[in-house]
């Protein structure tokens, strides 16, 4: 794989429809590593920095955890970023922290990751074009991205610190009465940027997916892994501005004195309305849980078909199961407010609509299941977390029947029982599947691969205390446990609870311990991996079959022509006439037999490059 | 007969199954594309910045609350014009472009630029009368809506208005022609989109 662009520049590139252009790869290290339009670069940016806040987040996570096992009691290591309390997290810092663990772990954390990293690699690889279809929207939207992290960083050396709102900033709490000082400003304002980062993004993934596939690339030919991220680009488009709004609104209350959220503060004209807030924030809210879940999703129906060597089951049943989550989305977002004096009437409809999602759920969940029952499973390292993933979800998935119902939900409402659920479904399955993505698609974004003995003890201890976590605290929430509180055992009726939040602690700290394998791999394998192959695990997609590993700058020498989907294993004929178990997207089978070629695969012989 | 029918109908599948189009106008339909659903993920935030407005009239007995001082009329009535004006202006400005007629296509843009500075002009006369009446950002949710949506608005046409002269100055040097006017016309959608906007901000913060 030495030929590079200009070898193949006298292929006539203006004469077929659906050859795209072939820029030469920038030379100065800026254009390369800073500002570079290539998607794989982009990718990576959005990984290194999802990484960092992924562990930044992390540790926010273990001193609340901390605060929880020995409320205020020193904190060991982490205690030096507490050093005007002495290294005790105060009531105050408690807020901060909580705020900034949700607020990072989503939008700075899984968004990057799950969203920035695997739609700007997978896509345009994985329908065979060469690039974005607007490169430099895409820079824009990292550096428009690192702008709200810098914003972030900002707030925490503030006078009054950073945010203290919660992760929802509601208000009046988030507005000048309850959280004075910039920090709380500057953090909302980091959303709107961020926001912002995620339309741009958006706009590029969708129009890439319409326009730059490649040809016979068709909508259902296409990996479930793009489809997931399609539609969570749509309803980033559609509802990210929503909280673009609420976040204007919120910062004009904060800064130029408007009303829009305060309530009665105005005297005779009447104030704002909290409730406002809340009816913008879960408008936008409820989306964004698909948001976070749709990639996982679709990077679970092209993981689980290719390590069980079997055809994804019901594939067009997943898309369409997916296209229905992602329309019912739209349309539920009451469920957050039952207990906010709603309309009974429009509870009920709520409830059904959010009841309703299962159903198509369900029907995900089931192919998955099918896809793997009798397959040739192969456990490795991307496949365990896969299945994890699914294990992580339906636990996640049924708890959330409870509270989707508002009977059971006016007891539940606020409690841990809550925090549990949307951990389960928002952070363990979303972490295990990104988790699950590096290992798989390391080898074609680095040329190494990881380590599978070290990625297998990540999982293993990543799964169990995972599910241990967040079960844990659903039991602390079931038993009355409220979120959020400072001391729970101040309580009398919590106080029993003690010794369960002490595990739950255990668990989250052996938890965090538990990745340290990965970051060992993850070094290890980028600096002295083993060199991967172009297609180290023998599925079909365009960018194991058609791009080296890692891939030239252009990706294709030629575009690829597809001829058949994602998951085609076990087929019969590719037994006979190529003598493996799989065949690529984009390859031709031959009339007779293929015995005397070494390699096998006639698409080879258009594609160039050697695939073992 | 037959056979030539058949022969033609066999050239029609296996020939051009894509019709041809040229690199450029592809890459012009997808900049298109993404400008759509750019405008159409806008269009989503200034529903909700209207959807707070209507959910905040709804909960409040009388509206404007009483002792608010009434908008004007006059002054957004002119400028609703002036907006219409602009969009014409600038749509004009497009066809001279794609008619070979660059000088015609980059005054026009200009006209636009200077008719689109003038809407700005008379919103501020707005904006400071109505301050001077007392109705200042913290004078209560009326004014919260009414300085929210104008300014907000107001942001996208200083948007507009810098684009506009860039527009100007490039079609009369000629880098933008009828081949290539592909900018043109995305700033062309986007202009109409903030005119849109003005005509619902008028509606439904002026008139209703």
């Amino acid at each position: 794989m030495s030929a590079h662009a200009h070898a193949d520049s006298g292929h006539g590139a203006g004469h077929n429809p659906f050859e795209q252009h072939i820029h030469p790869p920038p030379t100065s290290f800026f254009y390369k590593y800073i500002w570079s339009t290539d998607h794989k670069v982009i990718a990576k940016q959005f990984m290194w920095a999802g990484l960092v806040f992924l562990l930044f987040g992390g540790l926010l996570a273990m001193m609340i955890r901390w605060q929880w096992a020995f409320p205020g009691t020193k904190v060991p290591v982490l205690g030096i970023f507490l050093r005007r309390s002495g290294g005790i997290v105060t009531p105050a810092n408690y807020q901060s922290i909580f705020t900034m663990h949700g607020l990072i772990m989503i939008f700075f954390a899984i968004t990057p990751l799950l969203i920035g990293m695997f739609g700007n690699f997978c896509i345009p690889l994985m329908i065979g074009a060469r690039d974005m279809a607007f490169p430099f929207l895409n820079a824009l939207s990292f550096w428009t991205f690192v702008v709200s992290l810098v914003l972030i960083v900002t707030s925490f050396f503030v006078q009054l610190g950073t945010a203290g709102a919660g992760w929802t900033t509601y208000a009046p709490l988030s507005t000048n009465v309850g959280t004075p000082g910039l920090g709380q400003t500057l953090v909302v304002a980091a959303i709107f940027v961020t926001g912002a980062a995620s339309i741009m993004g958006g706009i590029n993934y969708i129009t890439t997916v319409i326009r730059l596939r490649a040809p016979g690339m068709g909508w259902f030919k296409m990996p479930g892994t793009v489809w997931g991220l399609w539609l969570t680009s749509i309803l980033n488009v559609l509802f990210i501005p929503v909280l673009g709004a609420a976040a204007i609104l919120l910062i004009l209350d904060r800064t130029a004195g408007t009303q829009f959220f305060i309530a009665g503060a105005a005297g005779v004209q009447g104030g704002g309305d909290p409730l406002l807030y809340q009816h913008l924030f879960w408008i936008f809210g409820h989306p964004e849980v698909y948001i976070l879940i749709l990639p996982a999703w679709g990077i679970l129906v092209d993981l689980v078909s290719f390590f069980s060597r079997k055809p994804a089951y019901f594939y067009k049943g997943s898309v369409y199961a997916m296209i229905a989550v992602t329309v019912l989305s739209a349309i539920v977002y009451g469920h957050h407010m039952f207990v906010t004096g709603m309309n009974p009437m429009l509870g009920k409809t709520f409830m059904l609509f959010t009841l309703i999602i299962s159903v198509p759920a369900e029907v995900l969940f089931l192919n998955w299941l099918h896809t793997i029952w009798k397959g040739s499973i192969r456990l490795t390292t991307p496949m365990l977390f896969a299945l994890g993933t699914i294990f992580v979800f339906g636990l996640g998935g049924l708890t959330g029947i409870f509270l989707g119902t508002v009977s059971t939900d006016l007891y539940l409402h606020d409690t841990m029982f809550v925090v549990g659920h949307f951990h389960l479904t928002m952070a363990a399955a979303a972490f295990l599947a990104i988790f699950g993505g590096i290992y798989f698609w390391f080898p074609k974004m680095f040329g190494r691969m990881m380590d599978e003995k070290l990625g297998k003890i990540h999982f293993w201890g990543s799964v169990v205390f995972i599910t241990l976590v967040f079960c844990g605290q659903m039991l602390a929430g079931y038993s009355g446990q409220q979120r959020r509180l400072y001391d729970p055992f101040q309580y009398t009726y919590i106080k029993h609870l003690r010794s369960l939040n002490w595990w739950t602690s255990m668990f989250a700290f052996m938890l965090l311990g538990f990745q340290v394998p990965f970051i060992l791999n993850f070094f290890k394998s980028l600096i002295a991996g083993e060199t991967a192959t172009q297609n180290p695990w023998q599925v079909g997609t365009l960018e194991w079959t058609h791009a080296s590993s890692p891939p030239v700058h252009h990706n294709f020498d030629v575009i690829p022509t597809v001829y058949r989907g994602p998951h085609e294993y076990a087929h019969p004929d590719a037994q006979r006439l190529l003598g493996k178990d799989w065949i690529g997207q984009a390859e031709e089978l031959p009339s007779e037999p293929h015995g005397a070629a070494a390699g096998g695969g006639a698409a080879d012989a258009v594609a160039g490059p050697v695939r073992e | 007969m037959a056979a030539g029918v058949s022969q033609k109908a066999a050239a029609v599948t296996m020939g051009d199954v894509v019709p041809y189009r040229s690199p450029r106008a592809q890459r012009d339909w997808t900049s298109y594309l993404g400008m759509v659903i750019f405008l159409g993920s806008w269009a989503v935030l200034f529903a909700a910045l209207f959807f707070s407005y209507l959910y905040l009239r709804a909960h409040t007995p009388v509206w404007p609350p009483v002792g608010s001082p009434r908008l004007p009329l006059t002054l957004p009535a002119l400028n609703t014009g002036v907006i219409v004006l602009t969009s014409v202006m600038m749509h004009l400005g497009l066809m001279a472009i794609r008619r070979r007629r660059n000088g015609v296509g980059g005054t026009l843009l200009l006209g636009t630029f200077a008719l689109g500075s003038l809407f700005l002009v008379l919103q501020t006369v707005v904006w400071l009368r109505m301050w001077d009446q007392g109705l200042v950002p913290q004078a209560g949710q009326y004014a919260s809506v009414f300085y929210a949506l104008t300014w907000f608005h107001a942001v996208h046409v200083v948007v507009g208005l810098v684009a506009l002269l860039a527009l100007a100055v490039k079609t009369w040097l000629g880098k933008y022609n009828a081949a290539k006017h592909g900018g043109v016309l995305l700033w062309t959608i986007y202009w109409h989109f903030v005119g849109v906007v003005w005509l619902l901000m008028f509606l439904l913060v002026y008139l209703v």
